[in-house]
């Protein structure tokens, strides 16, 4: 192949060019959070279907399905700014890729936490409050008199040692009669992190024995399986749950 | 050396008239490519309706694949067409396990087990290729298909891909969503539940008969798979394609959309009545390891409702049937 050898300099200029506006661009372009979720039991990635754990009320059980919403992001500047995003996270532990997510052209700052909260607040959490898809059409919460969505399914089985057969268990969360019962998390980070451009890859864990511990235990027994419209059990799950989260690490990539 | 060239040239002469005058008489020049867009009406309060970007619908494209879904041609011995088994009087279904065709435009997976997981067009493909073996020679033959193909997609070789194309454009219009169900609660103003139709609906919506994290949603399908206690040894189910042990007993969730006209009941068509599935949910359920969680009577043996409940919830259930559907003209054969 003959090639032509003047036209190699203005190439290889128009190479460097571009290579100097790209990494340009990279620098301009506003910082990037990438969240990605984490479950664990007892220490462990959680294992679904096969694994039996303990809970605080003295059973075993095991964990068959979780879906859940994670809405209202707010990340908190030592400025007392705060970067809002109205992102709404659907994780399914059995479809992978709903256990990241991306908020773009976030502002520069120092942030020292984050919050977000655990289902949907009140404006979204409305019938048609969801873009009218098969996932949100699954995660709907249809008992005459309420609204919305279930903010959690968190189902499995329990073995309630010798007191019966095992039994299955489904902590759906939501809100009923009036109540709105979604979970307020707030994480302060462990060091403030200066972000001026990049993407930042933040980790976090969900602690699945937190529902069922810390301030209530929660015993399956105690409610039965159906509680979608028990605001005992609703108002305990929700209590528990703003500790379920932590974060694990926090780097730039 | 002269005589030979005009010979030779006289040959070309003639060869290249014959082979225009062949072309000339090609009736493939007078076909026309030059499809019209479908206008799909989806209800408002239906899901959006995911169209891939290479099967967009066309009004040929959908006329195509409703005569192919009519036409016996569509299999190897002509032996039956694709309305042979799904009759549009039965909501495009008959006998034992015979899925009806509704609203399939929104499924993911296919079949009872979940064989077909890839869309629609893979589904119909599946269809046409292996179960009907449809003989693409003898199409590709036919007086009209040929043409019907180009008008519908460009292309003068008939495939097996470009069928289930077509197939695929019909079952997107294959929607029902005019049952007193969507009339009560989204159509105008004056159909109403009577009191034991409402009292069915709240067994059916609440963990009463918990019913709907199922068989919920527009669709009356969450477009999973579940083990819902049927037997205490059960089918393999979605094992059967995934070969998890964890699969077993698995059966796609049915719709209960038109669920009155698409008797027997379960995947092997062992309930006869709506009578039966009702008492088997209610008194009937059997443990087994890989009993779906959301079966939370599973331990009881059922839900246990009361006759008059169990009536109510039929009540409701037959709230479900869409008679337009069945009697839709632009769903019955073109022929």
């Amino acid at each position: 192949m003959r090639i032509a050898y003047w036209t190699l300099p203005p190439t290889l200029l128009f190479l460097a060019l571009m290579l100097f506006i790209s990494s340009c661009k990279k620098e301009d372009s506003k910082p990037v959070f990438q969240l990605s979720f984490e479950h664990e039991l007892a220490g462990e990635e959680l294992v679904m279907f096969t694994q039996w754990y303990h809970c605080a009320a003295g059973h075993k059980f095991q964990v068959h399905r979780l879906k859940y919403y994670l809405s209202n992001f707010n990340f908190q500047n030592a400025d007392g700014t705060e970067f809002q995003s109205g992102h709404v996270q659907y994780i399914d532990l059995e479809d992978p890729s709903t256990l990241s997510m991306v908020l773009q052209d976030v502002p520069q700052g120092e942030y020292t936490g984050m919050s977000f909260i655990i289902g949907l607040d009140e404006l979204t959490n409305v019938d048609g409050g969801l873009p009218n898809t098969l996932t949100n059409i699954n995660m709907e919460w249809p008992l005459p008199g309420d609204q919305g969505y279930h903010y959690m399914k968190l189902e499995g089985r329990y073995d309630s040692l010798g007191m019966g057969p095992v039994k299955n268990f489904n902590l759906h969360t939501g809100a009923t009669g009036g109540n709105q019962n979604y979970v307020q998390v707030q994480l302060p980070f462990a060091n403030s992190i200066n972000v001026t451009g990049g993407t930042w890859n933040i980790n976090l864990v969900m602690d699945l024995n937190e529902w069922l511990q810390n301030p209530h235990v929660y015993d399956f027994e105690a409610f039965g399986p159906m509680i979608m419209a028990n605001q005992d059990a609703q108002q305990m799950l929700k209590e528990n749950g703003a500790d379920v989260f932590s974060v694990r690490a926090i780097e730039k990539e | 050396m002269k005589k030979f060239l005009i010979g030779f040239y006289t040959t070309l002469l003639l060869t290249a008239m014959l082979a225009c005058g062949d072309d000339a008489e090609k009736p493939e020049d007078t076909w026309v490519y030059a499809p019209t867009p479908y206008q799909l009406q989806v209800p408002a309060w239906f899901p959006i309706l995911e169209i891939p970007e290479d099967n967009p619908m066309t009004e040929e494209g959908v006329l195509l694949g409703r005569m192919l879904y009519y036409d016996p041609i569509t299999h190897a011995d002509s032996a039956k067409s694709c309305s042979t088994c799904h009759i549009q009087s039965y909501s495009f279904s008959s006998g034992p396990t015979v899925i009806p065709h509704l609203n399939l435009g929104w499924s993911k997976n296919f079949l009872w087990n979940g064989k077909l997981q890839n869309g629609l067009e893979d589904a119909m493909l599946f269809e046409v290729s292996e179960f009907f073996k449809t003989d693409l020679g003898r199409l590709q033959k036919h007086p009209d298909y040929p043409r019907y193909f180009y008008e519908a997609f460009g292309e003068h070789t008939i495939t097996y891909k470009l069928a289930a194309k077509a197939l695929a454009q019909f079952q997107r219009t294959m929607i029902s969503a005019d049952s007193k169900y969507d009339r009560v609660l989204f159509g105008d103003q004056g159909t109403f539940f009577t009191d034991a139709e409402l009292n069915g609906w709240e067994i059916f919506f609440t963990e009463k008969g918990d019913c709907f994290h199922c068989h919920g949603g527009i669709l009356f399908t969450d477009n999973d798979f579940h083990n819902n206690a049927l037997d205490a040894a059960p089918d393999d189910g979605l094992m059967a394609v995934t070969g998890n042990p964890l699969d077993r007993g698995r059966f796609k969730t049915p719709t209960l959309r038109n669920i009155a006209l698409t008797g027997p009941y379960m995947h092997d068509g062992r309930y006869e009545t709506l009578q039966e599935v009702i008492d088997f949910y209610s008194e009937g359920l059997k443990r087994s390891d890989t009993v779906d969680p959301l079966m939370k009577s599973v331990h009881l043996g059922g839900k246990h409702l009361t006759e008059q409940e169990k009536n109510d919830l039929l009540a409701f259930l037959l709230t479900l049937t869409d008679s337009t559907y069945i009697t839709n003209k632009n769903l019955a054969s073109p022929f």
